[in-house]
């Protein structure tokens, strides 16, 4: 009963709140808009929005040695989760059969390999959080829920590897669903957000010839 | 709700944008920003964390302009913003920050934190939570037309005494004349020999230039306490004094956020494009030195170094001409460490060093520059600001580090021109 | 102590009590059926005719390699014969006697709390508070916590799940869960090698062997009383335990990665050896690591801060660790007598106190 929920219903549930609430989220900044800048630019800001867009996948030199931890295991996570999400042979499978868009997964052992290092990447990062005082100060539920469900997400994935219990995919399967319901209303939103928000400073710092 | 949370909120509605609403969607609370911000990392007190200064505008935004926060809020699950919040939050953004924009530079999501901080003085001044001292300087800007005091009898009498050091003219007044100089009340008071410099720089160079009797002042206060009224006012005197003598340029001297507020950020506040174009004093020196016009003789003899004003260099993008003209005089010149778009704020920018309330704050912090002029072996610290060099004099005589002296870059400039006659 | 105080504590006790006794119970009971068929195991066996057969093939003594068409590790060996050895062991020693230890351990450190009460702090807490350990120290002891406990959690199903869960969830159920949790046990393990070096790197300088170590040991620590104790940043038995930690987590990590790993030529006796290492060491740090937990959290007061916090109160330092107090309160006397170089030499006292990434 359960299961057939799982893949059906709540399936095209998860799917049609996620796509709505992401789209919604994106297009309500531009609610109020931002005034004309009458100043004469230096350069561009076209060029500057792009170049942040770029340049801030990269931490600046002078904060390497201060964020350490953050860079390596933000990294790290972030890194791992687009591979494994991506290239894991059960997703490119799982995404070929929704979409009919395949392409050649990854082997086995890179798969594991990015698993792991996702895991590290996301636990050292949480860890740290509840441990700093400047992260203890300003984090919030939401900070808090949407690592753990991203972390449950990703357990249920592994519990469910050898592809032999049907409940184990299931129940991955159903966090994924709660992971997609949950994303729009979140600060997973920043998956998508950073692109407007790197472009806007981007922009006024380009305006102003400064690589931002 | 009280009157003076209503014109708080009002003022803050008037600041959203989108680059705001953006923001606030983006931000995963990593606490980067508070490893860039020298008020977090020499005292390690959390609550100056850049974003956490930000506060009072995100929730302004949760409550007001997010469907779950209106719903929270109106249903009583989340509290609300309070007059309160805005009082707690005024030492925070007006003693503990300086509006450097080192944490916008650095933010991974790439969050312009200082420019939302901006938005929260707008809240915080119009609620009526500004530091005394900075209010009264604004009083004094709108009213006498400068925040120090100095009056167009002071600046005559500098004149005087410049023009008889120099044994030049300043030019008052001339209509006509390609370039306006402002100066800051800093300057006027404190490095006057800035004005002598800019004589003796002017004839050598054969620039028109002048000075208006009408309006001086480079600083806006408006900017300082984040009322845009005021630096809206101040900056329409500007307009005034520049479009009354017919000038093409206007120039912003040392200082740093006259010269942001001038090139940067005047025209949005009076809602229209200057009719003038404006360059930084090292600009129009950099301009002059590539024309071939500007010609320096000489070395300095100490070993130099050269502090970038935050406002002129990361947020005015003023960063190569400072060392195109330091190695005009000084080629050997060393780069303090993290400098240029990533250097330390001397700590007293933003109005911080004009609140008394501060002061041992600012000095507190003083230990971030402290340790950058710790890591080169120099006897000279040449800046563009007058602001940041009474805090780099302040900071250098708290911590006793007297070998090192502070110089104007005009000046320097000026003290090594090729010598007229012959 | 106040009343409110004292009731407090006695709530405390009785909520520790009853998880103990759950979690006492919970492994020791499952053990009862065992026995109870070991007992009737003589009664009534049906003798396979083919034994004497077979036994003659298993030769006891070792595995006989014969020759065959298939190539491939131990594909000559008909029958493994120290499989049966090893299945004996299993189930015969490694359970219930690491059921046993485990229980007794438990069952040793309740009665202490019980009876002992926790360490509390002379002349009680000064108010000012010293760093102990920095936000990167504190990270990287929760993270290998953290995979630790998944690792052990996991482990210990597959070693007792089947008595303990297949009750509960059925042989189906059970499947599932056992699955479940051995990919999440091979998926994690390879992590605990990077949190057990991360660990190992971040606490091993103030690990080594100091004067005053062995003195700590015959007096118990203190916690049998006799009071104050010397001790450096680290007592002995703190050494003792990371050492314990660190040796039997590479143990653990190496036997892990054989039997995780199949395909690099092991044979099953190797697999076989692993697996009992894995297992006897697995169990042996469960064991001590409860100490540790009980000695970190309800066994001394003041003490979980220093993990949580990072900061501990002065005069649970001087009480604990009073050479390692002594230190911290002579280079922060240092820091503030070194008189600021005018611009000159780069001076390493005027840290940034946020500096510990």
């Amino acid at each position: 009963m359960f299961e057939q929920l799982v893949d059906g219903i709540f399936w095209k549930i998860s799917l049609w709140v996620f796509a709505i609430g992401v789209l919604w989220r994106i297009l309500s900044i531009f609610r109020v808009r931002n005034k004309p800048d009458y100043s004469e630019p230096r350069g561009s800001g076209l060029a500057g929005a792009i170049g942040a867009n770029l340049r801030r996948f990269m931490p600046r030199s002078e904060m390497i040695s201060r964020t350490r931890l953050q860079v390596v295991a933000g990294y790290l996570f972030h890194l791992g989760l687009f591979a494994l999400l991506v290239f894991a042979a059960p997703h490119v499978l799982f995404i070929e059969a929704q979409t009919g868009l395949g392409w050649t997964p990854m082997p086995y052992w890179a798969f594991i390999v990015s698993a792991q290092l996702a895991f590290i990447g996301l636990m050292l990062l949480w860890f740290h959080r509840i441990m700093h005082p400047v992260t203890r100060l300003i984090s919030d539920a939401d900070d808090h829920i949407a690592a753990i469900l991203t972390f449950i997400v990703m357990l249920t994935g592994c519990m469910a590897l050898i592809e032999e219990f049907n409940g184990l995919r299931v129940l991955h399967r159903f966090t994924v669903e709660l992971w997609l319901v949950y994303f729009p209303f979140s600060r997973l939103m920043h998956a998508f957000m950073f692109i407007p928000s790197r472009a806007f400073t981007g922009a006024w710092f380009g305006r102003r010839g400064v690589k931002a | 709700m009280s009157d003076n949370l209503e014109r708080g909120l009002e003022a803050m509605r008037g600041q959203m944008d989108t680059s705001v609403m953006s923001y606030m969607s983006t931000c995963v609370h990593c606490g980067i920003c508070a490893d860039a911000c020298l008020f977090y990392t020499e005292t390690g007190d959390a609550r100056y964390t850049p974003i956490y200064k930000t506060e009072p505008l995100r929730k302004l935004w949760r409550q007001e302009y997010t469907f779950w926060g209106k719903l929270a809020a109106s249903m009583g699950l989340t509290k609300k913003l309070t007059e309160q919040d805005l009082a707690d939050w005024e030492e925070l953004v007006y003693d503990g920050c300086t509006m450097c924009s080192r944490c916008s530079l650095v933010c991974p999501v790439g969050i312009d934190i200082a420019y939302m901080i901006r938005k929260v003085k707008e809240g915080l001044s119009a609620a009526g939570y500004s530091p005394g001292d900075l209010v009264e300087a604004g009083k004094r800007a709108v009213e006498i037309g400068s925040p120090m005091g100095v009056t167009l009898k002071t600046l005559e009498a500098t004149i005087r005494v410049q023009e008889k050091e120099t044994g030049l003219k300043v030019p008052l007044d001339v209509e006509g004349a390609d370039y306006l100089c402002l100066l800051s009340s800093g300057e006027i008071a404190g490095f006057p020999e800035f004005i002598g410099s800019l004589a003796k720089i002017f004839k050598a160079t054969g620039v028109s230039w002048t000075i208006s009797s009408d309006y001086f002042e480079a600083t806006n206060t408006g900017v300082q306490l984040g009322n845009s009224k005021m630096a809206a006012t101040l900056v329409e005197r500007v307009v005034a004094a520049a479009e009354k003598l017919k000038v093409k340029y206007v120039i912003s001297p040392e200082c740093g956020h006259a010269y942001s507020t001038i090139r940067w950020d005047a025209p949005n506040f009076i809602g229209r494009p200057l009719p003038f174009k404006v360059v930084h004093i090292m600009e129009l020196l950099d301009e002059l030195r590539s024309d071939g016009r500007l010609k320096t003789e000489g070395f300095a003899e100490e070993k130099l170094s050269y502090h970038d004003p935050c406002n002129a260099g990361r947020r005015g993008g003023v960063l190569d001409q400072p060392r195109n003209l330091m190695n005009m005089v000084a080629p050997d010149f060393v780069e303090l460490p993290e400098t240029g778009a990533m250097n330390w704020c001397c700590g007293g920018g933003g109005g911080v060093s004009s609140n008394e309330r501060a002061n041992e704050l600012r000095l507190k912090v003083f230990s971030a520059k402290k340790r950058q002029l710790d890591a080169v072996n120099i006897e000279g610290l040449v800046t563009a600001c007058s602001n940041c060099r009474h805090m780099l004099e302040d900071g250098l005589e708290e911590n006793e580090m007297y070998d090192v002296e502070l110089l104007g870059i005009t000046e320097l400039i000026a003290d090594h021109l090729v010598e007229e006659g012959g | 102590m106040s009343n409110n105080r004292q009731s407090r504590i006695r709530h405390h006790r009785m909520v520790v009590f009853s998880l103990l006794s759950l979690l006492v119970l919970t492994l020791v009971l499952p053990l009862i059926p065992y026995a109870v068929a070991d007992l009737g195991q003589s009664a009534g066996k049906v003798v396979n005719p083919g034994a004497d057969l077979w036994r003659e093939v298993r030769q006891r003594d070792r595995s006989v390699i014969g020759s065959t068409q298939v190539k491939g590790v131990d594909s000559g060996v008909l029958i493994n014969v120290y499989g049966e050895d090893w299945r004996q062991f299993r189930m015969q020693r490694l359970i219930p006697y690491g059921a046993a230890l485990m229980g007794i351990v438990l069952s040793v450190i309740l009665l202490f709390y019980l009876v002992r009460g926790p360490l509390r702090l002379q002349g009680g807490p000064s108010g000012k508070k010293i760093q102990r350990f920095t936000v990167f120290e504190r990270t990287t002891h929760w993270f290998t916590v953290s995979v630790f406990w998944l690792l052990a959690l996991t482990g210990l199903v597959l070693l007792y799940g089947r008595f303990v869960l297949i009750p509960l969830l059925g042989a189906e159920g059970f499947g599932m869960t056992a699955s479940a949790c051995k990919e999440a046990h091979n998926l994690f393990g390879p992590m605990f090698l990077v949190a057990i070096l991360m660990l190992f790197v971040t606490f091993v300088k103030d690990n080594f062997y100091a004067r005053g170590d062995i003195t700590w040991l015959l007096k118990g620590g203190g916690l049998l009383g006799g009071g104050h104790v010397s001790a450096g940043r680290f007592n002995a038995g703190e050494k003792i335990w990371f050492w314990i930690a660190v040796l039997g987590g590479i143990v653990l990590c190496v036997s892990g990665l054989i039997l995780d790993f199949a395909v690099f030529g092991q044979g099953r006796e190797v697999m076989e050896l692993s697996h009992v290492m894995h297992g006897i060491v697995a169990l042996i740090v469960i064991t001590v690591s409860f100490g540790h937990i009980y000695l970190g959290t309800a066994g001394v007061e003041g003490t979980i801060d220093s993990m949580t916090t990072g900061y501990v109160d002065e005069a649970w330092a001087k009480s604990h660790h009073d050479r390692w107090y002594a230190e911290v309160k002579a280079a922060a006397v240092e820091d503030s007598e070194t008189e600021p170089a005018g611009g000159g030499s780069a001076s390493t006292g005027v840290a940034s106190p946020t500096r510990d990434g």
